[in-house]
């Protein structure tokens, strides 16, 4: 991955909050730790409301039930590393129900 | 500066008076609040709120570590406090409060939170908006910190202060009781509530129910508390404060001649015996409740460790607390109330959620009983105090017998395990039910049967009774321990027990309060407990009046129908017989809670 990928390049993914009482505590502090230890900015966007991942308190205040739509957004050199987990942690509906 | 000698009426809530520096606590967090003026002053205060950030996370990491595995719940929960602790609408806005407001770290911190606070308000979700409850454990830890509570856990003032608040919790003043506090000036709360309790076991003036206290009031105001009027005078020129030094002194006087005798026998003036016993809240009391001649402790409440700290005590640090209380009394006995949490006392804010009603709510062996593994760690504390002195034990707020047949069956687990141990402890040890409930009144035949004592807990008797909250202004002096309602209660509870042959004690404030003694004597109560400082002048009351008389005032009091008549008869006998007593109204009578 060449340094000018990781500048200028964005991820950018749909996910969808499946698990049943949404992106509360638990799955938004899974949130925050992983972003928390990749070498990118990741961001979560939810109708055009844009926070950092790393911030617990901005990832709760999305206020996310189940099924609401977000955009993570991924830069920097460990971005799709970072996407991918956090996109599997969705996928996975933070190991609940 | 010209004096303002301004007087306040709020509601006299322990006697006393006292004049002094003001401190006023902000309501919420109960924060000082103070503007930083120069740049070495704003790079302290960062660094000392950096300061308190690490030491929070030192301090929750090492509960993490701490915590057993079955607990992961708990774990977890100190995870997302980490997390927290971090974020940047509580860090980086705190520091920016405080660089660009000038405002100090609580100042700052308390803003942050509030602005926190509100943006989960927004937030539609309801699991999600609950998590500000997480955010403001955070916060109180934090909060803890800076105030050096995390530490010490005290307050720390440079001088001694008038505390005055919007309101006292029992997590702030447990953190009160070791600094110089010279009296407590509060806007909510009655005769009966929390602050109250407390002053009256720091024997130090309180005036509650002063609506308008934060607002009149700034720190280093000098404050004058007249706490037997319920008077507080802000601002007094020469001429006021040299009155109420003169006050100040009769009044220290009158208290020193009633506590003369107080080591003597609580036996009636034609020869019955009773016991007059002590309410405690923490080991330290045990001094106080030896030095007012004490015959053992009627009430020992157990909250404090709970309340203390946020996390739970351990096994241990009970059992030493309550072997310092029975060791210290013995021989004589120490009856142990099991933990009365919930309603106004909080365990943390994580677990349970504000209830509507606490009152009526899970507490007390409600609690107890669904949260067993609590319960029996203390229920094992107590087992193994036991075995240094004479205890007893008694469960709050009994309702059935239900109720007292689960508590007791685990007393019986409990000890098996000890005795499997080979740990010591009275395998006799008396168990009791409070009577505090309506329903156990009605069902005292039946409660009778199983266990070996009756306390009855007058506080929350009435305010269950007459259905008046005590800490509610508005309807706080319809409170009325002399309603015929509640006569006839103590009077049924009495009789079911003599019938039992079970002892029976009451603990209420009702117990200490020297105008209802000789009612209550009359009625058949022979076991008073009440607040250290009320014993010499319940003492006193007892010595003088002679058994025959008391019953007659009670049958009495019997016959009238409302509690203004009451009053009125009651009043006029006492005023009659202990003119001296009442001189300065009901000076050494005290309102312990429950």
């Amino acid at each position: 991955m060449s340094t000018q990928e990781t500048k200028l390049w964005t991820i950018e993914k749909e996910l969808w909050v499946e698990n049943r009482l949404g992106l509360h505590a638990r799955p938004a502090a899974k949130i925050a730790t992983a972003a928390q230890q990749f070498d990118a900015d990741i961001t979560l966007e939810k109708e055009g409301l844009e926070v950092n991942a790393r911030d617990l308190l901005d990832v709760l205040a999305l206020d996310s039930p189940q099924g609401t739509r977000l955009v993570l957004r991924a830069r920097g050199p460990q971005a799709r590393e970072a996407a991918t987990f956090i996109a599997a942690l969705f996928a996975r509906k933070f190991e609940e129900k | 500066m010209t004096s303002k000698n301004l007087i306040l009426q709020g509601i006299a809530a322990s006697p006393g008076i006292v004049m002094g520096p003001a401190h006023v606590l902000t309501q919420e967090g109960q924060v000082s609040t103070r503007l930083l003026y120069t740049d070495q002053e704003v790079a302290d205060e960062l660094e000392r709120f950096n300061r308190a950030v690490d030491k929070t996370e030192e301090e929750i990491t090492r509960l993490r570590r701490e915590i057993a595995d079955d607990l992961m719940e708990h774990a977890h929960i100190l995870e997302l406090h980490l997390l927290i602790l971090r974020d940047r609408m509580l860090l980086l806005e705190t520091q920016k409060l405080i660089k660009e407001q000038n405002f100090n770290a609580e100042r700052a911190l308390y803003q942050a939170f509030l602005k926190i606070k509100e943006v989960f308000q927004r937030i539609g979700d309801k699991h999600i908006r609950g998590r500000i409850q997480d955010v403001e454990a955070v916060y109180h830890r934090l909060l803890g910190h800076l105030t050096g509570r995390g530490s010490s856990k005290t307050f720390e003032f440079p001088e001694p202060v008038i505390i005055v608040a919007r309101d006292l919790s029992p997590a702030d003043t447990t953190k009160m009781s070791g600094t110089q506090v010279l009296g407590f000036i509060t806007e909510r709360g009655g005769k009966t509530s929390h602050t109250a309790i407390i002053a009256n076991s720091l024997e130090i003036p309180a005036v509650v129910g002063l609506d308008s206290a934060t607002l009149e009031i700034e720190t280093g105001d000098l404050v004058v508390i007249n706490g037997l009027t319920g008077r507080v005078i802000i601002d007094p020129d020469a001429a006021m404060l040299r009155s109420y030094e003169v006050r100040r002194e009769e009044f220290e006087n009158f208290k020193r001649e009633v506590t003369q005798g107080s080591s003597l026998p609580a036996v009636t003036s034609d020869g019955h015996p009773n016991r007059v016993l002590a309410n405690i809240e923490q080991p330290e009391e045990v001094s106080l409740a030896q030095k007012y001649g004490a015959d053992g402790v009627g009430l020992y409440r157990t909250e404090f460790l709970y309340l203390r700290q946020r996390q739970m005590p351990t096994e241990e640090e009970l059992f030493l607390h309550y072997r310092q209380v029975v060791e210290a009394m013995a021989p004589r006995e120490v009856t142990i109330r099991t933990l009365d949490i919930g309603g106004d006392k909080f365990l943390s804010p994580l677990e349970y959620a504000p209830e509507m009603n606490p009152a009526l709510g899970l507490r007390a062996i409600r609690f107890c009983l669904k949260e067993q593994k609590i319960f029996r760690t203390q229920l094992k504390a107590i087992l193994r105090a036991s075995a240094f002195g004479k205890a007893r034990v008694m469960f709050p707020l009994i309702s059935s017998p239900r109720e007292l047949h689960d508590a007791r069956l685990l007393l019986v687990s409990v000890k098996g395990e000890l005795a499997r141990e080979n740990i010591p402890f009275d395998a006799n040890l008396p168990v009791g039910a409070m009577i505090e409930v309506p329903a156990a009144v009605t069902l005292a035949d039946l409660l009778a049967r199983e266990v070996d004592f009756f306390s009855i807990g007058t506080n929350d008797l009435i305010q269950y009774a007459l259905a008046i909250d005590r800490g509610n202004k508005s309807v706080a002096d319809m409170y009325e321990p002399l309603h015929p309602a509640v006569l006839r209660m103590v009077r049924d509870v009495v009789r079911a027990a003599a019938k039992a042959g079970i002892r029976v004690a009451m603990c209420g404030e009702m117990a200490g309060d020297p105008l209802y003694i000789p009612v209550l004597l009359g009625l058949g109560v022979e076991e008073f407990s009440m607040n250290p400082t009320s014993i010499p002048v319940v003492k006193r009351v007892i010595r003088m009046t002679p058994l025959d008389e008391a019953r007659k005032i009670a049958r009495r009091v019997m016959k009238r129908a409302t509690v203004e008549e009451v009053n009125e008869y009651v009043n006029r006998e006492m005023d009659h017989r202990f003119p001296d007593i009442f001189r300065f109204g009901r000076p050494l009578a005290t309102n312990r809670t429950l």
